[in-house]
């Protein structure tokens, strides 16, 4: 890098930096930055409905990895949310000879606020509130649809979220220092835009003849109920922290006089990781 | 503000159980005789394009056909009788595009092709194509020996790519005309069809109508929108062209006539076109019958339904005596056309 370049990005920073600052001051407090990390694999059972393909509801197993990230600063009330989720299922008809392979990939980034902490002994319930933006890509294939073999799944949403975390000590040993920690989050999507062809429509009309009906949806909680909750443990052994859980997704859709839902309940299993970040001045 | 922070959370907590009351989900039917016709009743019913244009044909009446068909179901009737009943109502709607598909047989409408002369023979295309013919992308060609091309396009189920097309047409520029055979062409892919047509044409050309339905009643469709035939980047044929139909060609390569009929030089030579101007889809039975039905309607440039077929331009039919002594009365007319 040249030296005047060098010093324009020094120079640019020390400008800045007020700003950035008094924006942590302002929302994140001056505390180190924590960073809880959970990845899990997720296996369970799923029923999917899209009358777009068929009338009838297909079932079987789905196969999902999450990561589930919340950052803060120690003393804030501010936590980030972040997480990526991607699951693919291959599910049957209920005659037993047809096959949907469904496909999706979820993103969600948010802030949550601490409502409210309570200590009962050593043990500590923290109450959170907050939204997350949620993004997205999916499929589901059809096997034996000629013309319509497929449907994309793709939604932008905003959801309110909440979350209660109780972390208690070890009950096996009092004298550990790591603790146990029962979370849990519910999510339910209240506004979005929904992609969907309009109910007799091909994705021939729509992506050969660009023939825009409708395709871009406005979705609310009318026409699109739909909850996505965890319920986690983490508990130390050895020397790390596991983490079991339950995920349950109501997903669901009525627009352009399409129906579709997908119903997941999933059994989590997974390692979670909390860092501190320490700011090193040299 | 500090407060309703403090609730809110909880207020989410306690409405979450409330969505499950608001489920989205579809009728089930049962996977007996009588569910089983009563889905597939209900799938055309909500889907079919064609009920309110049969319905001026030929006055098909769906909710009559409901009413003949449900006393022939019973709960004791095997799986070939259901079948059967079933198959019998689909004829009901004078449909190619409309099937249904078991483990044992496929319920289908050919009376389009099977009611009139198929106007084609095997032997006489091998006695034309010889066997120095060449093979590109399924189609056959050739150069003729008073100096026609001739292409054999039997499908359109593959996809056309555009240097296969323009080796054709280079190999074939000596000609002074060009014969492209379609009949019993049932059709494939519609963008097959539209690039092969896009050969024929230096200009964008409006070539029909397509819409779609938009909800469950008989007469619920989108507005009609302009299909545009727009001119290939390729090589595109100059010289004369004629086409060549019977009651076999179908679906997309009825399409394929549609487009053709707006190109500059070209003819329609032969039968009338079988038709099928709606694009299908796909759903199925509880029992896991598959079902196949015309789901979007699709116009000529006057916004004329093709359902039932494209008349030719010039109407010839295969002569027995010609049959008899070798001769493709079809392919000889469009020779004479381009002489």
């Amino acid at each position: 890098m040249k030296p005047h370049l060098n010093s324009i990005l020094v120079a640019g920073l020390m400008v800045l930096s007020p700003l950035y600052c008094a924006g942590q001051t302002g929302t994140m407090g001056d505390g180190d930055r924590i960073i809880t990390n959970s990845r899990m694999i997720g296996w369970g059972a799923t029923k999917v409905l899209d009358t777009y393909l068929s009338p009838e509801e297909y079932t079987g197993p789905d196969l999902r990895y999450i990561s589930h990230t919340l950052r803060w600063r120690e003393g804030s009330r501010l936590i980030n949310a972040l997480i990526h989720q991607g699951n693919i299922a291959y599910i049957d008809n209920r005659s037993g000879d047809g096959r949907e392979i469904a496909g999706n990939y979820n993103f969600q980034y948010g802030l949550h606020v601490v409502c409210g902490t309570w200590t009962f002994g050593g043990n500590e319930l923290q109450l959170e509130a907050g939204g997350n933006a949620e993004l997205n890509l999916g499929f589901i294939y059809n096997t034996r649809n000629s013309n319509n073999p497929a449907q994309a799944r793709a939604y932008l949403n905003v959801l309110p979220t909440a979350a209660l975390t109780y972390t208690f000590r070890n009950p096996f040993c009092e004298s550990h220092y790591r603790d146990f920690r029962l979370r849990y989050e519910v999510g339910v999507p209240v506004a979005g835009l929904m992609f969907s062809p309009n109910y007799g429509q091909s994705y021939y009309e729509i992506f050969s003849k660009d023939n825009y009906d409708h395709n871009i949806v406005p979705t609310y909680v009318g026409n699109a109920p739909s909850l996505r909750h965890f319920l986690t443990l983490d508990f130390p052994l050895f020397r790390a922290t596991f983490r079991v859980g339950y995920q349950g997704e109501y997903l669901q859709a009525r627009v352009n006089n399409l129906k579709q839902h997908a119903y997941t309940h999933a059994l989590l299993l997974g390692v979670t990781k909390t860092f501190k970040l320490i700011r090193v001045r040299k | 503000m500090r407060h309703f922070r403090r609730i809110l959370p909880l207020l989410l907590l306690l409405l979450a159980p409330l969505l499950f009351t608001s489920c989205v989900k579809e009728d089930e039917y049962a996977d007996n005789p009588r569910g089983n016709f009563e889905a597939l009743w209900r799938i055309l019913d909500e889907h079919y394009c064609f009920f309110d244009y049969k319905a001026r044909q030929y006055k098909l009446d769906w909710n009559e056909v409901h009413v003949r068909y449900s006393k022939q179901i019973s709960d004791q009737m095997s799986d070939e009788q259901l079948f059967e009943v079933l198959g019998n109502m689909l004829g009901e709607l004078r449909d190619g595009h409309v099937n249904m598909y078991s483990g044992f047989d496929v319920a289908r409408y050919w009376s389009w092709r099977e009611n009139y002369p198929s106007n084609v023979n095997d032997s006489l295309l091998n006695k034309y194509l010889g066997t120095n013919y060449r093979i590109a992308n399924g189609m056959k060609y050739r150069i003729l020996d008073d100096n026609v091309g001739y292409i054999r396009c039997a499908t359109f189920e593959n996809s056309f790519g555009s240097g296969n097309l323009t080796n054709i047409l280079s190999y074939l520029l000596p000609t002074r005309g060009l014969i492209i055979d379609i009949r019993n062409n049932s059709g494939g892919l519609i963008s097959s069809a539209e690039e092969l047509a896009a050969r024929f044409t230096n200009e964008e050309l409006l070539v029909g109508y397509i819409q779609h339905k938009t909800g469950k009643a008989h007469d619920a469709f989108s507005a009609m929108r302009e299909q545009w035939l727009k001119p290939s980047r390729g090589l595109r044929w100059q010289k004369p062209v004629v086409v060549l139909t019977n009651r076999g060609v179908y679906s997309a390569a009825n399409e394929f006539v549609k487009y053709m009929k707006c190109c500059p030089n070209v003819r329609i030579v032969g039968d009338k076109t079988g038709g099928g101007a709606g694009m299908p889809f796909g759903s199925e039975l509880p029992n896991g019958w598959g079902v196949r039905f015309s789901a979007c309607p699709i116009y000529d440039k006057n916004k004329e339904s093709t359902e039932f077929g494209i008349a030719p331009d010039v109407n010839v039919s295969l002569g027995v005596v010609d049959f008899y002594n070798g001769i493709d009365t079809i392919i000889e007319h469009a020779r004479k056309l381009l002489e």
